[in-house]
């Protein structure tokens, strides 16, 4: 594709931890590039780097730093932030990660703000929520929808509601098609599935 | 809605819905019928014309299915008509969109991991169609045109209940809608979520043929759930009757 831009992500924290740890889970993202700084001035060696941008770093960081980072990537083409929380923040939102998040989700996250700096907004009510990516977490592994309640601790009634929203949200009715979905999302790995036994 | 008659020109017919080709090829009639009106096709054909008027209408209009109508057609036409519908599927249109789609999935340039996923996936549908497929030929069918025999006085009652009596109807319905929403599936894993990395004319021939095979099997069903198994069940309580 001629307008295909690169696609980069700068992981900013103090901990060696989470920035080796993001790094090698983002490998599964749409991330062609991966950057990981201990600190946050450190960025103004990389203010060349062109495509579309996600800063990830902690939400006191990225406000006190915005204008600073804006100013610095003033000529890419698309920068986005996504903050980190090493605690669970109370509401779930598309634009943060949790140290707690599973790496697909983690990657599907990301994936999902590279594709919305292609898309625009018109897409955002396709996006599937946090419990909606759970029951098709679970949909891949095979289970049916009585094991899916008893494993989140919910009623039959809502299991069936999240997956008529799923199924409605991406076009794909079967088990073995959300399978295929949640593949090419990358919401789940695809060596954590049999494909073979995929009908 | 102005429906398709028997004094239709087929060519005219044809102009409005080419789609409706393979339907008339089954139905007996093969291309080079000049100006001829339906009438006169089946005539020489040898097809009954209130029954091609009708499977015509059925197929174009998705909306128009007259019961009355449809229950009164003879079932040894309608599995006929299903029986030559398999064939065209099993013969033609299966091992098109199979060569279509090896095409398409070889066309990839680069690392293309999904394909042998999407291969799977299409593999695992097929064979679930051909063992629908099968189980209807091999089971239903005969039991429906046995019943039919015996219900003419061609067959004694008791020989018939001797070679089915542990056969039992089964449900066409769940297996149509497994169908369905697998085929509907893999057109959209192709249209919405495939990379952009694979030849898209090969993608678009093999669309077609899906959405082609989409149309035809909800046509299909269509025949299968709402005329066949009633008139089974109509079948059936005749026999009862006349005991």
């Amino acid at each position: 594709m001629s307008n295909y831009s690169n696609k980069i992500v700068i992981i900013i924290h103090t901990s060696e931890i989470v920035l080796k740890g993001m790094s090698e889970i983002l490998e599964g993202s749409l991330a062609d590039e991966i950057v990981a700084l201990r600190r946050i001035d450190e960025i103004i060696n990389y203010s060349e780097l062109k495509g579309d941008l996600i800063i990830i770093a902690s939400s006191s960081e990225l406000g006190k730093n915005l204008p600073f980072l804006e100013q610095v990537f003033q000529n890419s083409t698309n920068l986005k932030f996504v903050s980190f929380y090493t605690e669970q923040p109370e509401t779930y939102s598309d634009v943060a990660i949790s140290l707690n998040d599973a790496p697909s989700l983690i990657c599907y996250k990301i994936n999902e703000v590279f594709n919305s700096a292609i898309l625009g907004d018109d897409e955002a009510d396709s996006e599937l929520t946090r419990r909606e990516l759970e029951v098709l977490q679970l949909i891949t592994r095979g289970l049916s929808n009585k094991e899916i309640a008893d494993h989140l601790y919910v009623s039959i009634h809502t299991v069936i509601s999240h997956r008529k929203n799923i199924s409605e949200k991406t076009g794909i009715k079967s088990a073995s098609g959300l399978t295929m979905y949640a593949i090419l999302k990358k919401i789940v790995d695809v060596n954590e599935i049999n494909t073979s036994d995929l009908v | 809605m102005e429906l398709f008659n028997e004094n239709n020109k087929l060519a005219a017919v044809i102009h409005k819905d080419h789609s409706l080709l393979p339907v008339i090829n089954r139905l007996g009639v093969r291309l080079g019928f000049g100006d001829k009106t339906i009438r006169n096709i089946c005539d020489e054909n040898g097809i009954d014309p209130a029954f091609f008027v009708e499977i015509i209408n059925v197929f174009h209009y998705e909306s128009y299915f007259p019961e009355q109508k449809l229950m009164n057609l003879s079932v040894v036409y309608v599995v006929d008509y299903l029986i030559k519908t398999h064939e065209y599927y099993r013969n033609y249109l299966i091992p098109e969109i199979d060569r279509l789609l090896h095409l398409f999935l070889e066309s990839c340039e680069g690392q293309c991991p999904e394909s042998e996923m999407i291969l799977n996936f299409y593999e695992r549908l097929q064979e679930e169609c051909l063992a629908h497929f099968k189980t209807e030929e091999e089971e239903e069918f005969p039991f429906i045109l046995a019943l039919n025999q015996v219900l003419k006085g061609n067959t004694d009652s008791n020989e018939f209940k001797d070679q089915f009596s542990a056969f039992k109807m089964r449900n066409f319905e769940e297996d149509h809608g497994n169908i369905d929403d697998k085929m509907f599936d893999l057109e959209n894993i192709i249209i919405k979520y495939l990379p952009p990395s694979y030849n898209q004319n090969i993608g678009n021939s093999l669309l077609s043929n899906l959405f082609m095979f989409e149309k035809d099997l909800k046509n299909h069903s269509r025949i299968e759930d709402n005329i066949l198994l009633p008139k089974v069940d109509q079948l059936i309580k005749t026999l009862a009757g006349h005991e």
